[in-house]
């Protein structure tokens, strides 16, 4: 971490302090995946061309009303990155026909949930990366299928409640690991981000947009419907998931991976699950040391391999 | 026939609460229907659910526009037209609303000619905003004049079966605390007879000629228009900066708001957009100084004029 990147983003104080994206938008109140959002489309700026897979976010923008600033378009759940090309494609047409100036271009931007990036959107995805198609994908993950009531999803934690993975043990499955998945496809730039921690997320953005070809902006998007908190601790949840190493903050580009935020004491996984009412069997009646454990492990096993 | 229609907010339990009506209904060997209503909003904003019960088949679908017994969990609901608290009470309706004013003056409020009651709460607590549905469950087995003390109790027990003991009395001591408190207006609520399709009027249909795409598409040619949405009216608390301990470190609020409804002012000073905040309170709990507070919606109105939003941003 020697090299000290050339940010505009140092300090928090640095941030904007007027937002682009407009507000009056139908997400729940205390919507992490919003807040992450309109931290990140401040720093993309109103140039910019968003195709939205069906999820949550298909509800900013409901005829007649848009709290964007450039253009929106709407796919099915497993098309938002083909849509992407079409929109790139179109606008290369139009700027080598001289239609549209150069200045006029657009960054397109993808917006989806977790069921469509690490689910049924993978597919056209891995398609779009193959292609190097000039685009960002921006996911916020809420580890389950928010929109229709959290279901599981590809997203969606080991141990944890949705509504198709209730009992003791909540879902017996694991998260899939996207990041890994978009960096084997040596792609342009891949990074983890949360609302929660805005300078490091501003610096991401700062960096991808500085870049050409595909990039993952991937953001853990804690969710008060879903993950069943109280609104108000939306970010300190956020904060806890970095604290205790659930949520690595890292990157990749030129083919290595970097993490932009080391845990300095990592907190124990304790302090975050017990936080979130999709936790509660762990902890009620008994404590599920099994289980607890085996989370903690998971996070410890990740962190030894760490090396900065 | 018995047609029921609670409507509240997201995140108050309303869901919850027809269902809990509906399984205690069923226990008492009624045929039910039972189904929440959302929009396209969520968590916070106005959502409505209802009951059907009946002793024969029911045959009706969809939502109840001719109620039996309606009721607000809460009031300020009642002036947001687009909740549509008010549908199709005539007459023979009861309308129950949770609230601490009289029944005379909503009665001349809202210009109904219907039976309205109210239900007085103590203490506005927003971290007992979930149970603001279990609170109208009670009160409405009681008006209905059907459901046992016993019945009600066995249709919570059942339905929050998932949840931990402690969640459960907590909405037991509620429901049947809302039980007691309706005693003397039992059984008022008068069932009605099924609409029947005989009498069915049909909608007024306007059939719009056929469009190009161009015209037809449902394109929006604005930038940033949802500001025209206030989500302000989903919001039952409200958050207040108190400007004496406000250190001006507006890059925490105003970065943290996930609806971007924390705008800076000209000398530096967070100004909270009260026709957009949805009252999440992200901003309370990260307030370094602590000098954010939260205040009953309802006391706010009172206490300070809605302090309008800066337009846009100034970039
Ligand atoms: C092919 C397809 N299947 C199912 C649906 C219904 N659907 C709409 S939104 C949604 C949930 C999407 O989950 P996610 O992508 O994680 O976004 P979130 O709702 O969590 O924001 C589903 C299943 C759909 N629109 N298309
Ligand atoms: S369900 Fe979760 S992700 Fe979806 S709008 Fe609500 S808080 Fe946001
Ligand atoms: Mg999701």
């Amino acid at each position: 971490m020697n090299d000290k990147p050339v940010t505009l983003y140092r300090h928090m104080k640095d941030l904007p302090s007027t937002h682009l994206l407009g507000s009056g938008t139908a997400m729940c109140s205390g919507c992490g995946g919003l807040e992450a959002l309109h931290e990140i489309y401040d720093i993309i700026g109103e140039k910019s061309l968003y195709v939205n897979a069906a999820g949550c976010m298909t509800l900013l923008s409901v005829y007649p009303f848009t709290p964007f600033r450039g253009s929106w378009l709407y796919t099915a759940m497993a098309s938002a990155a083909a849509g992407a090309q079409g929109v790139r494609d179109a606008l290369d047409i139009l700027l080598e026909k001289k239609q549209m100036k150069a200045d006029e271009d657009m960054q397109v931007v993808v917006l989806s949930g977790d069921g469509s990036a690490y689910g049924m959107g993978l597919s056209a995805t891995s398609s779009a990366m193959e292609r190097n198609l000039d685009f960002i994908y921006i996911c916020y993950d809420n580890e389950g299928y928010g929109n229709t009531g959290q279901q599981y999803s590809g997203a969606t934690p080991h141990a944890a409640r949705t509504s198709t993975s209730k009992g003791s043990s909540g879902f017996r499955g694991f998260k899939k690991d996207l990041f890994s998945i978009w960096a084997a496809h040596k792609p342009t730039y891949v990074a983890t981000v949360i609302g929660s921690e805005p300078v490091d997320l501003a610096r991401k953005i700062e960096k991808a947009m500085q870049l050409k070809g595909p990039r993952l902006i991937l953001a853990l998007s804690p969710c008060p419907t879903g993950w069943d908190y109280d609104p108000q601790d939306s970010v300190e949840i956020g904060k806890l998931a970095v604290k205790t190493g659930i949520w690595p903050l890292k990157e990749y580009v030129d083919g290595k991976v970097r993490h932009t935020k080391l845990p300095k004491q990592r907190l124990s996984v304790d302090e975050y699950l017990k936080r979130q009412g999709r936790f509660n069997h762990l902890y009620q009646p008994d404590r599920n040391d099994k289980l607890i454990n085996e989370i903690q492990i998971d996070v410890d096993d990740y962190w030894s391999e760490v090396v900065e | 026939m018995y047609r029921i229609r609670f409507h509240g907010r997201g995140g108050q339990g309303m869901k919850t609460a027809s269902r809990i009506l509906g399984t205690a209904f069923f226990l008492e060997g009624y045929e039910v229907q039972d189904a929440p209503r959302y929009g396209a909003e969520r968590r916070g904003a106005p959502i409505f659910a209802y009951v059907r019960a009946a002793k024969q088949t029911i045959h009706e679908r969809g939502v109840i526009q001719q109620p039996d017994l309606v009721i607000i969990a809460d009031e300020s609901l009642a002036s947001v037209s687009s909740a549509g608290t008010l549908i199709g009470i005539d007459k023979h309706c009861v309308l129950l609303i949770v609230s601490n004013e009289s029944p005379e003056s909503w009665k001349h409020r809202l210009n109904l000619d219907c039976t309205v009651l109210t239900l007085a709460y103590e203490q506005l607590d927003i971290h007992q905003i979930s149970y603001a549905g279990i609170v109208c469950t009670g009160a409405a087995a009681r008006l209905t004049g059907i459901i046992s003390n016993e019945t009600l109790q066995r249709a919570i027990k059942q339905e929050l079966a998932a949840f931990d003991e402690s969640v459960v009395a907590n909405n037991l001591h509620q429901a049947l605390d809302a039980y007691k408190k309706m005693a003397e207006h039992e059984a008022c609520v008068q069932k009605s007879q099924e609409i029947s399709a005989d009498n069915y009027q049909a909608p007024e249909w306007i059939t719009l000629p056929f469009d190009d795409a161009n015209i037809s598409a449902p394109a929006i040619h604005a930038s940033a228009n949802s500001v025209q949405i206030k989500t302000g009216l989903w919001r039952s608390f409200r958050p207040v900066i108190d400007y004496q301990h406000c250190k001006h470190c507006w890059w925490i609020c105003s970065t943290y708001c996930p609806d971007g409804a924390i705008n800076v002012d000209d000398s530096g000073q967070p100004q909270i957009d009260y026709d957009h905040c949805k009252g999440c309170m992200v901003c309370v709990a990260q307030c370094p100084s602590h000098a954010i507070s939260i205040i009953p919606e309802q006391q706010a109105e009172v206490a300070a004029p809605e302090v309008t939003a800066i337009p846009g941003d100034k970039r």
